[in-house]
């Protein structure tokens, strides 16, 4: 059994985490739905999104160093990173000259990508969580389970149970609001108190060379503001031409994502404290990571790097919806994670991912950027087969069907009594248990198909 | 110029098209976006300040030395003190600010600050700010209650107008509501980590 199969396996075995994963992604769908509904012409903004994308990507080395000639000229001081490591290692080395014994930092999904906080933690530098969820997971010792809501995974009362055990002066009442609270009381002196502020950034915007974050808690800006240095590390991707291009891509990243028309904070930083200012960082750094993403650009992913990280693809998934997102195993969940693990974790490792999708093409309708996630799903599965990854029982199987597929006839034959079969094995229209079918009916039922194939439904009409 | 750099930006190359500029300003014409009525602007605004999802409330002021008193009415309507973080800013330290106890730096559990906002945007219920050495950021964050004083002339259409003439801050943000979080189980709580309410104070003159 694979790592994900054996990871979707105990997924699907926790009743828990199917009520959890629903309560918060069917909220999140309800909410898009409204907001698309209610936003004129939607369906061109996704155009305009996905073009403003792609003329970044097509013209991304350019839009590059004028980001870089931009940000310098703000004060920021800006490092390139090609990999993971190197990344971390720019991060730890710009904490160790500042002495920086602990650092807050912000939700960044390219941040996990690299494996900061693991490197932070090498380094002896302790680090605090800001973003809620963050913080609930980093208290459980987990991974983000969605790149929005990273703790989608746990339930009202693990949070609760979690908090009472790890904060100083734990909620009282046993409510959502109570539990927020008892955060706001455990992380606010810790955001104050740090040396250095970690974020990501939304949005890179090229002529002003000012870095974008969004949140709805403020835990940005908390992070951001107090501390003596602030880096920033963000995927070289996220540059926009201009402030003009930025707010298209605002408008339809919290529309796609919460489904409001906007979050509460957005804040485009532009270099360190001026002059006179009474608050803001002493030093600003901006690492652009590449981590695969030029190789991504140059092997037929370009079309991936417009994604904008808004999480509406895994939260209209059906097998998101039903395994969560640790079953994925990488940094990135659902049909975007399908997409990009094998890009950065390797093919052999991830071919799993892109097979666990039913390309029913939800995710490529509701992405405000138009990424043809099935399509590139697709890819992936050729690739896998060209390459020699699936297993051996998958090859005979495909090679068995083909053969017996070019022989009508016999396909005719054999289709029909798997037709005959399935009949006799079903009840009241649902077949509980298929032989050799174990994994499909051990934790929903299989619907009993038609009274004959659709082979011999066509010839019957043909024949009226 | 380090390596890392080099072997990027050779695989992306640094050359752009002679109509690039061109190419960039047309995914900018007539972008879609919600409708506002320019003609009523403060409405517009006011109905946007209103939603669930921003939830400010508000009160309207004729000239600038009506702002305390219009401070001191919301504080005493929530149960608070007459205590006021009150930004470096020369327009509001000529004000009249007795029976307040006033502060200039923000406590880390700070209960109220004023801010002065640049701009109003009608299409979201945006205040728009800028730092500067008269507007610090961090006590906009800390307070439970955040009160906003905005010019009903400086309330404009859309984002777009969000941007200011002149030179680039260091930080340029929006604030368009409270402090909020939907990272349990989805369902909404606001004053996650910064204001809990959001009261702004529209100047008529």
């Amino acid at each position: 059994m694979s790592g994900f199969t054996a990871r979707a396996d105990a997924a699907l075995a926790d009743r828990l985490l199917k009520v959890a994963v629903e309560r918060t992604a069917g909220t999140a769908e309800a909410k898009r739905a409204v907001a698309v509904h209610a936003f004129p012409d939607f369906e061109q903004a996704r155009d305009r999104a996905a073009a403003i994308k792609d003329h970044v990507v097509a013209n991304l080395g350019h839009y590059l160093t004028q980001f870089e000639s931009s940000a310098i000229a703000a004060g920021a001081k800006v490092h390139w990173a090609q990999t993971a490591d190197e990344a971390c290692r720019i991060v730890v080395d710009i904490c160790k000259a500042a002495n920086a014994k602990t650092v807050a930092r912000s939700k960044s999904m390219l941040g996990e990508e690299i494996g900061l906080p693991h490197a932070l933690a090498e380094a002896g530098i302790g680090r605090v969580e800001t973003d809620l969820a963050e913080h609930i997971i980093q208290l459980a010792d987990e991974r983000p389970s969605h790149i929005i809501w990273p703790a989608m995974h746990k339930t009202r009362e693990q949070v609760s149970a979690l908090f009472h055990a790890k904060h100083r002066q734990p909620h009282s009442e046993e409510s959502i609001a109570a539990m927020a609270e008892s955060a706001r009381r455990e992380l606010r002196s810790q955001m104050l108190g740090a040396d250095v502020g970690i974020s990501g950034a939304n949005f890179l915007i090229a002529d002003t060379g000012a870095i974008c974050t969004v949140t709805n808690e403020g835990n940005a800006e908390l992070s951001l503001v107090p501390p003596r240095v602030h880096i920033v590390t963000a995927g070289i991707e996220k540059i926009v031409p201009s402030m003009g291009h930025a707010i298209h891509m605002l408008r339809m990243l919290a529309r796609s994502a919460t489904g409001a028309a906007l979050t509460q904070y957005t804040t485009f930083y532009a270099g360190p404290k001026r002059p006179g200012d009474r608050d803001g960082p002493e030093e600003m750094h901006i690492v652009l990571v590449d981590n695969g993403r030029t190789k991504m650009r140059e092997e037929g992913l370009a079309e991936m790097l417009r994604c904008i990280r808004c999480g509406a693809c895994m939260n209209h998934c059906v097998v998101f919806r039903q395994i969560g997102g640790h079953a994925y195993g990488g940094t990135y969940p659902g049909p975007m994670g399908a997409v990009l693990t094998p890009a950065l974790d390797g093919l052999r490792a991830s071919r799993d991912l892109p097979n666990a999708c039913t390309l029913n093409g939800k995710c490529q309708e509701v992405c405000p950027v138009r990424i043809p996630l099935p399509t590139l799903l697709r890819g992936w599965r050729e690739k896998s087969w060209r390459e020699g990854l699936e297993p051996v029982t998958m090859r005979q199987g495909v090679g068995l069907w083909a053969w017996v597929a070019q022989r009508p006839r016999l396909y005719r034959l054999v289709t029909g009594m798997a037709v005959a079969g399935l009949r006799i094995l079903g009840n009241r229209g649902w077949i509980a248990r298929l032989p050799l079918g174990g994994g499909w009916t051990r934790y929903r039922d299989m619907p009993r198909p038609a009274g004959s194939t659709f082979m011999t439904q066509y010839r019957k009409e043909q024949r009226k | 110029m380090s390596s890392a750099r080099d072997a990027i930006l050779s695989r992306l190359g640094t050359a752009a098209p002679a109509t690039l500029r061109d190419e960039a300003e047309v995914l900018l014409i007539t972008p879609e976006r919600p409708v506002v009525d320019n003609r009523h602007l403060k409405a517009e605004f006011l109905a946007r300040l209103a939603l669930p999802s921003v939830s400010a409330s508000h009160d309207a002021i004729a000239d600038m030395d009506a702002l305390p008193a219009a401070v001191a009415r919301y504080l005493a309507g929530q149960g608070e003190p007459p205590a006021l973080c009150l930004p470096p800013d020369p327009r509001l330290a000529t004000l009249d600010w007795s029976g307040f106890t006033l502060h200039d730096r923000a406590a880390p559990n700070e209960g109220a600050a004023l801010a002065i906002a640049r701009r109003g945007i009608a299409e979201t219920g945006s205040l728009i700010f800028e730092t500067s050495p008269t507007a610090p950021m961090l006590p906009n964050f800390l307070a439970l209650h955040h009160i906003v004083l905005l010019r009903v002339a400086d309330i404009f259409p859309h984002l777009e107008d969000a941007p200011l003439p002149g030179p680039q801050p260091r930080a340029h943000y929006w604030i368009t509501g409270v402090s909020g979080t939907t990272d349990i189980e989805g369902t909404y709580v606001r004053g996650a980590h910064g204001p809990r309410f959001l009261h702004v104070i529209l100047l008529r003159a």
